[in-house]
């Protein structure tokens, strides 16, 4: 049963390749709103990163949570086996969602929730109940009193810290016996590195002024627009405003209290064309608050900008499988580079005997071209007047976030890391990220590639033409916009990548004019990939969206320049041969016979 | 691992369990296309004129009239039948622990459900992604915001439909032909029953201090666990239209508490205590007080359960079930088992579960007559919420006799047929969104041989003595699964002792029909909480002769460190 059509971009992705995947094995970026927690969403800037700070001592909730650990750690000491690590982590979540379709409200929801992760680590450092396949352990969920009542939030916490003991306790025996019983491990390294407690009080938010009600009647004008649009068959614009605080007490004497902000608005909208195939465009915008967000006047254009697209795209003749040249736009590298590079650096991906484990043994190798640096820095906000969704201070572990130089001139340097260690990599760089509810593990923030060899963006253009000349080629490709993209990791599927393009043109040799296709992804294996490129653009370009991996879904950013690849495959992309909706819009009903007639030049108010 | 699928999954959960405040019923006047200009001799005229002024009721119309007359694709048959049911659904939901709320939630949304029939009643489309679509409509009284959404629906529908159709006649041909077989649909009488809607309101802040003032009795109660409560109150207004003809309305209110306390004994065996209250008006609710007072009686018999003795020895001999008991009794035993459900494609059977080759032969003692009646509003002064005028595939509700005197005669029957039962008799019953099926509505036992409980309670006295048994059993309540939550032994001097860790062992079918010996004059109603709203009614059921012996559960480890201490309060 389909019962909702929210996530399009999303559940379009081919589900014959979806089918196969292991959810540990795939990430899917898109810029795609996501419900999930957002726990670290940018910090709004007033609050400061003070390591000294102390937590604020009006903090009831913290404090709280700091006497229940307290008493926790102090009585399971004496149980066998004992607990070596406990912790607490409360997010608070104040979520606000409009989402409107051809001017009405489809849903219009407030949601107020407290949900408390305990995590516990049973055994030593060196091995522990979250070992390998036993990592989900380590942590019990459950929601806690939304008022501040600390004999009740006591209660809960002492329910979910007993339940986690009886779950860990159990599991670390099980899995010291496993450990005895097979083959050693390759990579021998401990279960959780070592680090200095942090104390820090993000300041206190300025309440958000949020208007719902004028908010409600702009999301109703905005999806309105969309009725112009015979051609456009599903629309909707989503609103989603969210607050938050985290708050993170664990036995080390890590206190940590972030409380942040984040509004995020989408508009997507999808048609289909004659041959079935379903075209999406999806427009994102994000800032720390609702008043962040671009005018009404601007989101109108860009209402009119989505559905002039989606009728050149229905239009479009479909893309051939092509092997050739090809121009990234900055924000299509971006995404490549997320995919088939960034998830192959996340930390524990290296120690996972099921992964692939492509750059692991690469450390100080060359894997890029040598005029490209790859890092991956939380700790910037805002780069080229975009903020980035990617940005915190501290992990959800607890680890001030670091700038991470990966990558140096195409040199391997370093991994994402949480607080599990690999070989030659003992300590949390402060990347270990998860959405509430899962593990932490090793993720990205904001990756940021940056290149020595630029051309300016306007004569990348034509360099493209200069390589499929030199090629022989009829024409090359430029990838103009991008909707996101996945990636296997594993071993046992192969390795290899699939970005989604949406806007694509044929760039010909010969002067003819560009055209623009449809259906296009861009497949191949990672390797192979990053030795193609050329040169680069001289300006970075921001991607901001939401990714899902083994740990969650957690917002990121990725920045990139644009890319002229020497060799890009495409393949076709496989669809669904539904027919577009026989009957006409209503509204259009009088002027159209049939939606195939949609594609009309007249757009007919309703 | 689907991801996309979690993902819209996710997406779904926290849209439907947001809350929503918007109270924007925009009355725009109906427009006044053709589609709405009924010609006269239109025998729904009056419906369709009650139905002016409702915009949603008004869109539902208008695309449908456009979908009849219009929805065909090259090469596949145009619909025989289309049908839109829309739930509009205005919910309360609220939850405290330890004296705490953790949720407070008011949610509407709007669910569509479209199905379009090809083929026809005798052969259709009716199966796999042929059996409809659904999706949430604006919740705007907005005629284009709404029929666009209705739009995509049916398109969808139609063309899975057709597929479906082509599967359906591939899979048949796996199966010989039934010489004497049975209609995919049957017809039905059009109705027009325009009601009026209804609303809901909360006084959320008095419901969030009885919620919390209910569970911080667990100060009291050092040795109980987890105590929690929620309540959950919704307005549901129903549409169904068909291409038939048939247009209805319908609103119906219900209220829903549960008071949830856990414990375990010092043994470690877990003992919980579940009871709810439902109704269908909130002033039948329970008081704050009330619920006070039936809140400490749930803990003070936990409490008690903690220290009552084991069920060790086996045995067997009279079981006394009291109302509360025995509805569930009823529901499981009789109740899922006289639903009319069609057997899977090429699957001889009349209809599935325990009754499925009973028809017409006795099932239940002959003292007994059973009887659903989703007509009767009220029982002994309590609303009914499995009640209604008209069920969810637009027929009208009537009153059925399934078992006469022991013998089943019929079952609850949808519009799907099955063997000899080529009609409908009002119980196809759905929740929002989901696809009717034959459902309870008002289920009733009736005895003309009932006796006053306190007969029952000395017939078992006198059958122990009898049997020279030291006591026999009464349950009070029942847990998940016909496991006993409160079981007495019953003394011969009369006085009773509470224990636990027993379970039946033969409580089904064959246990109802020969060893059920007397009912009770004393019927409960126990209004059933879930997707579809039933009630049950059923009096005290004595067996001659049931097993009593103890549950093969686990003793859990007792919490590692003791509660937190409580501040003074």
């Amino acid at each position: 049963m389909k019962m909702i059509r929210f996530s399009p971009a999303l559940s379009k992705l081919p589900s014959s390749i979806l089918d196969h995947l292991r959810a540990v094995a795939c990430c899917v970026i898109a810029l795609q709103l996501s419900f999930v927690p957002i726990v670290s969403a940018a910090p709004a800037e007033n609050s400061t990163s003070g390591k000294t700070s102390p937590p604020a001592s009006g903090d009831l909730i913290l404090k709280v949570m700091q006497g229940e650990l307290s008493r926790a750690s102090a009585s399971l000491t004496k149980s066998d086996p004992a607990p070596y690590f406990i912790s607490y982590t409360v997010n608070d979540q104040d979520i606000a969602v409009i989402v409107g379709s051809y001017g009405s409200l489809l849903t219009d929801a407030a949601l107020q929730r407290r949900q408390a992760d305990v995590v516990m680590r049973v055994g030593s450092p060196a091995l522990d109940n979250t070992h390998g396949q036993s990592r989900p352990t380590g942590m019990t969920s459950g929601s806690l009193p939304l008022s501040d009542n600390p004999d009740a939030i006591s209660r809960v916490l002492w329910e979910l810290t007993d339940r986690e003991y009886k779950r860990a306790a159990p599991a670390f025996l099980n899995v010291k016996t496993n450990t005895a019983v097979r083959a050693e491990e390759e990579d021998k390294s401990p279960d959780f590195s070592k680090e200095a407690p942090q104390i820090h009080a993000g300041a206190a938010l300025k309440p958000q002024s949020f208007d719902k009600h004028a908010w409600e009647g702009e999301i109703r004008r905005l999806s309105g627009a969309f009725r112009k649009y015979p051609g456009v068959y599903y629309a909707s614009v989503v609103l989603q405003v969210q607050n938050s605080n985290a708050r993170l007490v664990s036995s080390e004497g890590t206190a940590i209290a972030s409380p942040s902000a984040s509004t995020r608005l989408i508009m997507e909208a999808e048609t289909r064309a004659d041959d079935g195939m379903e075209l999406i465009r999806v427009e994102t915008f994000q800032a720390p608050s609702a008043a962040g967000l671009p005018s009404e006047a601007e989101l109108a254009a860009k209402i009119d900008k989505i559905a002039a697209d989606l009728k050149d795209l229905r239009k479009a003749p479909v893309a051939e499988p092509y092997d050739g040249p090809a121009l990234l736009s900055g924000r299509a590298a971006a995404v490549f580079f997320h995919e088939v590079l960034g998830h192959r650096l996340e930390g524990h991906r290296q120690r996972d005997e099921d992964e692939g484990q492509t750059f692991t043994k690469k450390i100080d190798q060359e894997v890029l071209p040598k005029f490209l640096s790859v890092a991956d820095d939380p700790t910037i906000p805002e780069l080229a007047g975009v903020k980035l969704a990617g940005h915190y201070d501290y992990d959800n572990e607890g680890s001030p976030a670091q700038r991470v130089e990966v990558i140096q001139n195409g040199v391997l340097k370093n991994f994402l890391m949480s607080r599990m260690p690999i070989k030659n990599f003992g300590v949390s760089n402060g990347h270990g990220r998860n959405q509430p509810g899962l593990m932490p593990t090793g993720r990205q923030g904001n990756l940021i590639v940056t290149s020595s060899q630029t051309v300016p963006e306007a004569q990348l253009r034509q360099k493209l033409i200069d390589e499929v000349k030199r090629q022989g080629k009829p024409y090359g490709l430029y990838f103009d916009d991008i909707q996101g993209g996945f990636t296997l990791t594993t071993r046992q599927l192969p390795q290899a990548f699939q970005v989604l393009p949406v806007v694509v043109y044929r760039i010909y040799a010969d002067g003819r004019p560009d055209e623009l296709v449809r259906g296009v992804d861009i497949v191949g294996t990672p390797l192979a990939a990053l030795t193609r490129i050329m040169t680069t653009g001289d300006q970075q370009h921001v991607f901001n969206g939401v990714c899902g991996a083994e740990s969650g879904s957690v917002p990121v950013a990725a920045v990139a320049p644009a890319m002229l690849f020497s060799e890009m495959e495409v393949q076709k992309r496989g669809h669904a041969h539904e027919r577009p909706p026989i009957l006409p819009p209503p509204g259009f009903e009088n002027t159209l016979t049939t939606a195939q007639g949609s594609t009309a030049k007249t757009e007919v108010k309703p | 691992m689907n991801i996309a699928r979690a993902t819209s999954f996710a997406v779904a959960a926290l849209l439907l369990s947001g809350s929503a405040s918007l109270h924007a019923a925009k009355h725009t006047p109906a427009p006044k296309d053709d589609a709405t200009k009924a010609p006269a001799a239109d025998p729904l005229a009056s419906a369709r004129a009650a139905a002016a002024g409702d915009a949603l009721l008004d869109a539902l119309l208008t695309e449908l009239d456009r979908s009849k007359s219009q929805l065909k694709m090259d090469q596949v048959a145009a619909p025989y039948y289309i049908e839109y049911r829309v739930n509009d659904v205005d919910e309360y939901q609220a939850e405290a622990a330890f004296g705490a709320q953790r949720e407070s939630q008011r949610i509407r949304y709007r669910i569509l459900r479209v199905v379009v029939r090809i083929g026809d009643y005798k052969q259709d489309s009716y199966y796999n992604q042929g059996m409809g679509e659904s999706t949430i409509l604006p919740l705007d009284d907005d005629p284009i915001a709404l029929r666009h959404q209705i739009w995509l629906a049916t398109d969808e529908a139609y063309k899975a439909a057709g597929e479906a159709l082509t599967e359906k006649q591939a899979a048949l041909k796996q199966f010989s032909a039934d010489a004497s077989p049975v209609d995919d649909f049957a017809k039905a009488p059009v109705v027009a029953a325009v009601e009026p809607t209804v609303t809901l309101q909360v006084d959320t802040a008095a419901w969030k201090s009885t919620l919390e003032d209910v569970t911080n009795l667990y100060r009291q109660y050092p040795d109980i666990q987890s105590v929690s409560a929620s309540a959950r109150f919704a307005a549901v207004n129903e549409y169904l239209v068909n291409s038939e003809g048939t247009v209805t309305r319908s609103g119906k209110n219900t209220y829903n508490i549960t008071f949830n306390s856990a414990a375990q004994a010092a043994d470690g065996m877990r003992l919980t205590r579940n009871p709810f209250w439902m109704v269908g008006k909130q002033e039948e609710l329970p008081s704050r007080d009330a619920l006070l007072a039936d809140a400490r009686k749930t803990l003070d018999t936990l409490v008690a359960l903690r220290q009552a003795p084991i069920v060790e020895e086996e045995y067997r001999g009279p079981v006394l079930f009291a109302p509360d008991a025995a509805n569930d009794v009823v529901a499981s035993l009789v109740g899922s088992n006289v639903l009319g459900r069609k057997p899977q494609l090429g699957k001889p059977n009349r209809t599935v579960g325990a009754f499925a080759t009973s028809f017409k032969t006795r099932v239940l003692p002959n003292f007994l007559t059973v009887v659903d009646d989703p007509t009767l509003r009220a029982f002994q002064g309590k609303s009914l919420v499995g009640t209604y005028d008209v069920d969810d595939d637009g027929v009208k509700a009537q009153p059925v006799t399934l078992v006469d005197n022991g013998t089943l005669i019929s079952y609850l029957i949808g519009r799907q047929p099955i063997r000899d039962f080529p009609n409908s008799n009002g119980h196809g019953r759905a929740g929002a969104g989901t696809y009717p099926a034959p459902n309870l509505g008002v289920l009733l036992i009736k005895s003309k041989e009932a006796q006053a409980p306190d007969e029952l309670r000395k017939r078992v006295l006198q059958m122990i003595a009898d049997q020279g048994k030291p006591y026999g059993y009464r349950v009070e309540t029942l847990g998940p699964g016909n496991t006993p939550r409160l079981l007495y032994r019953m003394y011969p001097d009369g006085h009773e002792q509470l224990v636990r860790g027993a379970v039946f062992s033969e409580l089904d079918v064959r246990a109802l029909r020969s060893d059920l010996i007397a009912v009770g004059n004393d019927p409960q109603v126990s209004n059933r909480p879930g997707g579809i709203a039933t009630s049950v009614i059923s009096p005290s059921l004595l067996f001659d002769e049931l097993e009593v012996k103890r549950a093969d559960t686990s003793k859990d480890k007792l919490p590692d460190y003791p509660a937190p201490p409580l501040e003074k309060k």
